[in-house]
């Protein structure tokens, strides 16, 4: 990964007509070491254009104006900004729509703060390499051609599914992964549960892949989700 | 007066005029033609046959045969003359020989003087032909008749036109008005819709024309819009309605803090709160999804999707968190079984199903999930040996909110199975509740066609 050194590339620009919600956005990015500074669709479009935008946060309709249509130009023109959605139009086809148009993730209102944060950070630590055959965390090595998870010598058998969990978890080490990340990622869910069904999945996923009397690779997160993290 | 020809009424009326002038103005002009043309033919024929007859006549067969034909029988020839050589009169009522070579052919002759003749021809047709003697036969025959009748049909033409065109006025008039008074009450009427009188529609009368037709569309649109607002603003009551209760529990638990002078009772007091806020958020984002599978658009993604497939996936999802509970979880499929429709949303309606049966079984129980064709129709049963449901709960259980009284301890925002009626219902199926004796049954079915 080549870390831009420029401060001004690390700037999240946000757009977003509801001042109040923008304030506690930025509050909390700043928090959490972001540089954030709000902007009109127009402004936000120029700065990703010269590379001056590390991540767009727009809201849907800013005083009136549809954001797709812009974002849309800015994709035509090849601006490879990474771009949060936040909108209030929350059916299926909405956020399929918000995608097409070039958004990276798209995230209905009302939404927690923490849910909010998992995503950003997401979005803001791009994927290193798909092209990656191998992903490695502590002693945990998976071969991505092979289809094989080794933990140290032992050879640990996983059913697809949890293949393809243990996957996500592995390309993003160290970040906050919300239970609603995982069900729309891992499992194209896009509905909310009234049960922890994710979390029986995770504990299965552990039991898989801990050694014994080691501390978990996936942690908790109170109130947010979860973490793979190798010196936890 | 400019707003009048621009109106497309008087267009039509108009055009409806001109069109009636030029069709009969042409009719009689065909008609004349016709006829002309007959006749004509028919005399010319005459002539030259008579013509060509009299050759072998002698001069004095000829003057009788004239003398009688002149008298007599008017109706044939008008004009009779024998010219001798230098084309000098020998006898007849025609002067002098017109300018047409005698080749026993009939030519028209316009009228004009005769050369050095006194009598005024009338226009007519004449026939010359040279005898073997070499004098000169003359025969004619006037147009006269021909022009008469061409007045005729002109008088006529010019009388009759001038009512026709009027009548023509008339018609296309009270078309144009009638239509134009129609589209002015449609006009205000919109106008009047527009204002707020939203239980106005359109007249629709029972002759069924053009108007009628797009008539009766806008007012069942006007239907489908109020149909519409009357839903949205049902489904903003409820929202207001439920988010009313958790918001002044929020509401008293901040003011109690502000009271509370203690840092630990406030941060209690605090995460309480925000508990609450979560439930109402949870709430909020239900009632949107309801909202949004019934009163939206039917979706345009519909297409043929597996429900066994589906199910299939879903059991995979839940029976870990089944088995974590020590219930017994089993799946009976058929597969493939084809239907028309959204796999997000059926995906989300099973899985409404199945999580509340494991919600509701307790230990050791079993949950099972089948999906068959019976009658042909497609059916998902989740079966569970659970708390099920009171009798006299069973018709509310699909009512939004509703949480049974053995429910309440279990955490949920009570739409769960609105949600799943609501998908249910998109797809043309239906949602039953059955007694499990114990337990309770949920089977989706797909409507009989």
């Amino acid at each position: 990964m080549t870390k831009t050194t420029s401060t001004r590339a690390q700037t999240i620009l946000l757009v977003e007509d509801e001042a109040e919600l923008a304030n506690e956005i930025k509050i909390e990015l700043d928090r959490l070491g972001y540089l954030v500074r709000t902007a009109s669709i127009a402004e936000a479009a120029d700065a990703a254009r010269v590379g001056d935008a590390a991540m767009l946060i727009m809201d849907r309709i800013v005083f009136g104006e549809d954001s797709l249509k812009t974002l849309e130009v800015l994709r035509k023109e090849g601006v490879k900004v990474p771009v949060l959605v936040i909108s209030a139009l929350s059916s299926i086809d909405e956020k399929v729509h918000g995608l097409k148009a070039g958004g990276d993730d798209y995230l209905a209102k009302p939404f927690a703060m923490v849910e909010f944060v998992a995503r950003v950070e997401a979005l803001m630590r791009r994927l290193d390499d798909v092209r990656t055959t191998k992903l490695r965390v502590g002693d945990l090595e998976m071969d991505l051609i092979e289809q094989t998870v080794y933990r140290g010598d032992t050879k640990i058998d996983l059913l697809p599914r949890e293949f393809k969990l243990l996957e996500y978890f592995l390309r993003r080490p160290g970040q906050v992964i919300t239970r609603a990340m995982l069900l729309e990622e891992v499992w194209q869910y896009h509905f909310s549960l009234e049960t922890n069904v994710v979390d029986v999945h995770i504990s299965n996923l552990r039991k898989k892949i801990d050694a014994r009397g080691v501390h978990s690779l996936i942690v908790n997160i109170r109130g947010a989700g979860f973490m793979l993290s190798a010196n936890a | 007066m400019r707003e009048f020809f621009r109106s497309s009424a008087v267009r039509v009326a108009l055009a409806f005029v001109l069109a009636t002038t030029v069709a009969t103005t042409a009719v009689f002009g065909l008609v004349y033609l016709q006829i002309r043309e007959a006749n004509e033919a028919r005399n010319r024929l005459i002539l030259e046959d008579e013509a060509a007859k009299s050759v072998n006549h002698s001069v004095d067969e000829l003057r009788n045969a004239f003398e009688v034909r002149m008298t007599h029988d008017l109706r044939r020839l008008d004009y009779a003359a024998l010219f001798g050589a230098e084309r000098k009169l020998l006898f007849g009522n025609i002067d002098a020989l017109p300018a047409i070579p005698p080749d026993g052919k009939s030519h028209y002759v316009t009228a004009s003087r005769a050369p050095g003749g006194d009598n005024l021809l009338e226009p007519a047709v004449f026939v010359a032909r040279e005898r073997p003697d070499g004098t000169i036969l003359l025969l004619g025959r006037s147009l006269l008749e021909t022009l008469a009748f061409r007045r005729i049909v002109q008088s006529a033409l010019a009388t009759g036109l001038a009512p026709m065109l009027l009548l023509a006025l008339a018609i296309g008039a009270f078309f144009a008005r009638r239509a134009s008074r129609r589209l002015t009450t449609i006009h205000d009427t919109i106008a009047l819709i527009m204002k707020g009188d939203t239980h106005l529609r359109l007249p629709v009368r029972s002759r069924n024309d053009t108007i009628d037709k797009i008539s009766r569309d806008v007012n069942l649109m006007l239907d489908e819009i109020m149909r519409l607002l009357v839903q949205i603003k049902g489904v903003s009551d409820n929202i207001a309605h439920d988010l009313r209760s958790p918001l002044a529990v929020v509401h008293a638990q901040l003011e109690r803090g502000l009271e509370s002078s203690d840092d630990e009772q406030l941060r209690a007091v605090v995460k309480q709160a925000l508990s609450h806020i979560d439930k109402a958020m949870l709430t909020v984002s239900a009632l949107l999804r309801l909202a949004d599978v019934e009163y939206g658009p039917k979706s345009s993604k519909f297409r043929s999707i597996d429900l066994s497939a589906i199910c299939t996936e879903l059991f995979e999802f839940y029976e870990p968190l089944a088995t974590s509970k020590s219930i017994h979880m089993t799946l009976e499929t058929q597969s493939p079984v084809a239907i028309l429709g959204d796999g997000d949303l059926m995906r989300e309606a099973v899985s409404n199903l199945i999580g509340n049966a494991i919600k509701f079984t307790p230990e050791h129980g079993t949950v099972s999930v089948s999906v068959t064709q019976e009658d042909g129709r497609p059916v998902v049963r989740v079966r569970d040996n659970g708390i099920g449901v009171e009798p006299g709960e069973r018709d509310k259980i699909f009512q939004r909110f509703y949480r049974t009284a053995s429910g309440h301890r279990v955490p949920g925002s009570g739409l769960g199975l609105s949600i799943a009626s609501a998908i249910a219902n998109l797809h043309d199926f239906d949602l039953r509740f059955d007694d499990n004796d114990p337990g309770a049954v949920f089977e989706m079915a797909g409507r009989k066609k």
